[in-house]
């Protein structure tokens, strides 16, 4: 039935979530687990690859909102990468680049985080 | 005797009484009609006005037949329905049996000083042995009476019998009786015009051999029985023998040749001076009562000890029958829990008993909901209900502890009342609902039968838990859709129900919603001198808690629209307002813009909506997308009123607006393909020369046949905004 699913990866010390399928208001719970696990397991670097992600519905941003303010207070990030264009104009026209690091490439996202935990 | 007549007051069944008192009527004169004249023969004879000739003696033996076939008639009228009760059939038979006993004792021995004793029978009681003749005066009346109260006695039996007989009546059983009778007629119809004197010879006797035969089947006869409570059944064996006394006393086949010690001395050759067949046939009435009452007896007698086994499977099923009783009318949770617990009880399968029930939802250990005979309190001291409850559940059988305080998951000890016990499992749908716990005092108290009858009460409850379940599942089902419609109404009352009239601009505006209540919401407001605000939000996510902000929205827009100077003073405000109200993880797109008629412009700014799809007159068709967050999105307002946009726009005759929700853009096909930007800027442009209104129809329409079997993803809203020019 559900056509969503999150993927665990570790890059050093950043986690990055998979995301795969179509995330909306009926598989946004998935994703807040996911998140929630990270947070839980005091992994605050994250990164969200969307390569595989087809569509995004304004509840699946919600999740996003939800643990953004949390996750910094941290001292981590949520930092989103490989977005497909669709998907990036949801984010878009929204607002999202304004409140959140999206990115190109995972590997430009996992830079930044090593690049600022050095620094 | 027609009984009712007073109580019914329906006029077919009084109709029908009067019908059948007629008929009681016309037989009770028959019958007194028969019986006086019967007196009347007797008295001419004795006085010797009647010549012994066979036509009179025809007459009158035809004429005494025909009066106790109508006295038989009268009382089987009576006697026809069903017994209200088994002990009320015995009553009747006692009472007239001891009334003839007593009146035959005294009317026997009346004027017997005249004749001589120690003589042959016929003599002796005063007929002339050869041709019958009474001899005394006496001898009529004794004849008549004695005869008269036998046939009636032995009538009563024979009707009284054939209720108890017949209990539980099929089509053989009614047949054999039937024919008993006949039987019993045609035995009795040998000895018909026969002398006092004759004794039976083998022609006779041969007739009796079908009607005797026929007794002893319809003796067995005695379904009756079993139903009888142990009480009953003694009573019943105690009148049963008061009768079998007076049957034997009366005397079967009484030859009376030294009667003397008789009760009623020489009835039997009384009735057969009076007339041979009636004399036969009470006899065989008697014969067939005294065979009926052995064998009931006997057959009580061997009841006796299966009678509390017979109570308890009555129990066994009354309790079951309660259950399902109560699927039908209560559904009361807590109700059904009591007589669940209660029942096992009330059918004597056990000495206390509750309910163990798991929660529907939760994984919560089980809890004991109901208790008969046992408090809750003792429950939880004594016995660790939900590990019994486990076990039952993952055998899926009973669990049954012959001595119960030797188990570890019991703290009882021998004096606590616990000494035996039994975990039937609840199961349902494969599904383990509970359990009933069921407890004796004694160890080894329960019989496998009654943990088979247990199970099979089990069975029951499960059935009446779920269906209990599922009713109220159907409810809360109805009560959410209820108030869903509810939801619904409302808020398609928040949108307007009738659209802004500015000269020079054309409106058009609909929206239509998914299967649940959403969040999408547009509104325009008269801002006078010529000013038109207009707005356009939708609520991220869906059900109820959008449907709420979306009714915060309407209340923005209409408290601060008319205050604010720009669309975009207005959405600063606006988000300023909601963002202390949103959750965290939502947030409201909104387009608000300002139509300015009589300087013909128009000021637009997008907070993360959907860009305004504009097109020209000349064809130029394009998105505007203006920087902008979404509400709620940035609750400090610092980002969202540093980066927010806005456009002027001068307005040309023929401009079109199309503002719409993302459930346009987003509606998918059955490929999976939304619909997309391109193919609405590619619809608007091909349409541009419609009005507003006919705008708003192509684009929907287009979108239908687009999404075909797909599906809406969300609330679809289009308004569609077109510029005349204010001349």
């Amino acid at each position: 039935m559900s056509n969503f699913s999150v993927g665990f990866r570790s890059s050093g010390g950043v986690t990055i979530l998979d995301l795969n399928g179509e995330l909306d208001a009926h598989t946004a719970s998935e994703l807040e687990a996911a998140i929630q696990k990270c947070k839980d397991d005091k992994l605050v670097q994250i990164v969200v690859n969307g390569d595989q992600l087809k569509y995004i519905s304004s509840a699946g941003l919600g999740v996003f909102m939800a643990y953004i303010e949390e996750v910094r207070e941290l001292g981590g990030d949520i930092k989103i990468a490989s977005l497909q264009p669709k998907v990036f104009n949801v984010f878009d026209l929204l607002g999202f680049p304004l409140l959140f690091d999206i990115v190109d490439e995972e590997k430009e996202a996992v830079l930044k985080f090593e690049n600022g935990a050095s620094a | 005797m027609p009984h009712g007549l007073l109580t019914d007051t329906s006029r077919r069944l009084r109709e029908l009484d009067v019908s059948s008192m007629f008929r009681s009527v016309v037989l009770l004169v028959i019958a007194i009609a028969g019986l006086v004249a019967g007196i009347g023969y007797g008295l001419l004879r004795w006085a010797g006005q009647i010549p012994d000739l066979a036509s009179i003696e025809l007459a009158y033996h035809v004429a005494i037949g025909i009066t106790y076939v109508s006295l038989f008639l009268l009382l089987s009228a009576r006697y026809a329905n069903r017994p209200e009760s088994i002990i009320e059939v015995f009553w009747s038979p006692v009472a007239v049996g001891i009334a003839f006993l007593v009146v035959g004792y005294f009317v026997s021995r009346f004027g017997q000083s005249d004749v001589v004793p120690q003589l042959v029978a016929s003599s002796s009681i005063g007929f002339d042995l050869d041709s019958g003749r009474p001899l005394a005066l006496a001898s009529v009346f004794k004849m008549n009476i004695l005869a008269l109260l036998e046939a009636l006695f032995c009538f009563l039996l024979l009707l009284r019998l054939k209720n108890l007989a017949l209990i539980k009546r099929t089509m053989q059983s009614q047949r054999q009786w039937n024919w008993m009778i006949i039987a019993m007629v045609v035995a009795a119809a040998t000895t018909f015009m026969k002398p006092p004197r004759f004794e039976l010879n083998l022609y006779q006797s041969i007739a009796l051999v079908p009607a005797v035969g026929l007794m002893m089947v319809n003796a067995f006869r005695t379904a009756w029985i079993v139903s009888l409570t142990f009480r009953d059944k003694l009573l019943v064996i105690a009148l049963s023998v008061a009768i079998l006394g007076i049957l034997l006393s009366i005397g079967v086949m009484e030859e009376a040749i030294a009667f003397p010690n008789k009760l009623v001395p020489g009835s039997y050759t009384f009735l057969r001076h009076y007339s041979y067949p009636l004399a036969v046939f009470t006899n065989l009435c008697i014969v067939f009562g005294i065979i009926y009452f052995t064998t009931t007896i006997l057959t009580v007698l061997f009841h006796l000890p299966t009678t509390s086994a017979y109570q308890q499977k009555v129990h066994e099923v009354a309790a079951i029958h309660s259950l399902t009783d109560l699927v039908g009318h209560v559904f009361d949770q807590s109700a059904l829990f009591d007589t669940i617990a209660a029942s096992p009880v009330r059918a004597s399968l056990a000495d206390a008993a509750w309910l163990v029930m798991v929660a529907r939802d939760d994984h919560s250990s089980p809890q004991v909901v109901a208790s008969h005979r046992i408090a809750p309190s003792r429950i939880e001291r004594l016995v660790d209900s939900a590990a019994l409850f486990e076990e039952s559940r993952e055998s899926g059988e009973p669990v049954v502890l012959s001595h119960a305080p030797a188990d570890h998951r019991l703290d009882a000890r021998p004096g606590d009342g616990i000494g035996s016990l039994v975990a039937v499992p609840l199961s349902a749908r494969g599904e383990t609902l509970g359990a009933i716990i069921a407890t004796k005092e004694v160890s080894r108290g329960f019989e496998p039968e009654d943990v088979e009858a247990l199970v099979v009460y089990g069975d029951q409850a499960a059935l009446a838990l779920d269906h209990a379940h599922l009713f109220e599942e159907r409810v809360e089902k109805e009560r959410l859709a209820r108030e869903l419609d509810i939801a619904r109404e409302v808020q398609s009352k928040l949108l307007p129900q009738q659209l802004p009239e500015v000269p020079g601009l054309v409106l058009s505006a609909r929206s239509v919603p998914a299967h649940e209540v959403g969040g999408d919401y547009y509104d325009f407001m008269d801002l006078g001198d010529g000013r038109l605000a207009f707005i356009i939000a939708d609520v991220s996510g869906k059900g109820t808690s959008a449907a709420f902000y979306m009714a915060a929205m309407q209340g923005i827009f209409k408290s601060l629209s008319q205050a604010a100077a720009s669309p975009r003073d207005f959405l600063v405000s606006a988000n300023a307002a909601i963002s202390q109200v949103l959750e965290k993880n939502t947030f409201i797109s909104v387009l608000y813009g300002i139509i300015d008629a009589r300087n013909e412009r128009m000021r637009i700014a997008r907070a993360g909506h959907c860009p305004v799809a504009a097109a020209s007159l000349s064809g130029e068709a394009a998105l505007w997308r203006s920087e902008g967050l979404g509400l709620g999105l940035d609750q400090t307002g610092e980002l969202f009123a540093r980066t927010i946009e806005e456009r002027d726009h001068a307005l040309q005759p023929g401009d079109v607006f199309v503002l719409y929700t993302d459930g346009l853009i987003e509606s998918r096909n059955a490929a999976g393909d939304e619909y997309g930007y391109e193919r609405l800027l590619a619809v608007l442009k091909q349409n541009r020369h419609e009005e507003a209104e006919g705008i708003r129809a192509v684009v929907l329409d287009d979108l239908d046949q687009f999404v075909e079997y797909g599906s809406y993803g969300d609330d679809t809203t289009v308004v569609v905004m077109k510029w005349h020019g204010n001349r």
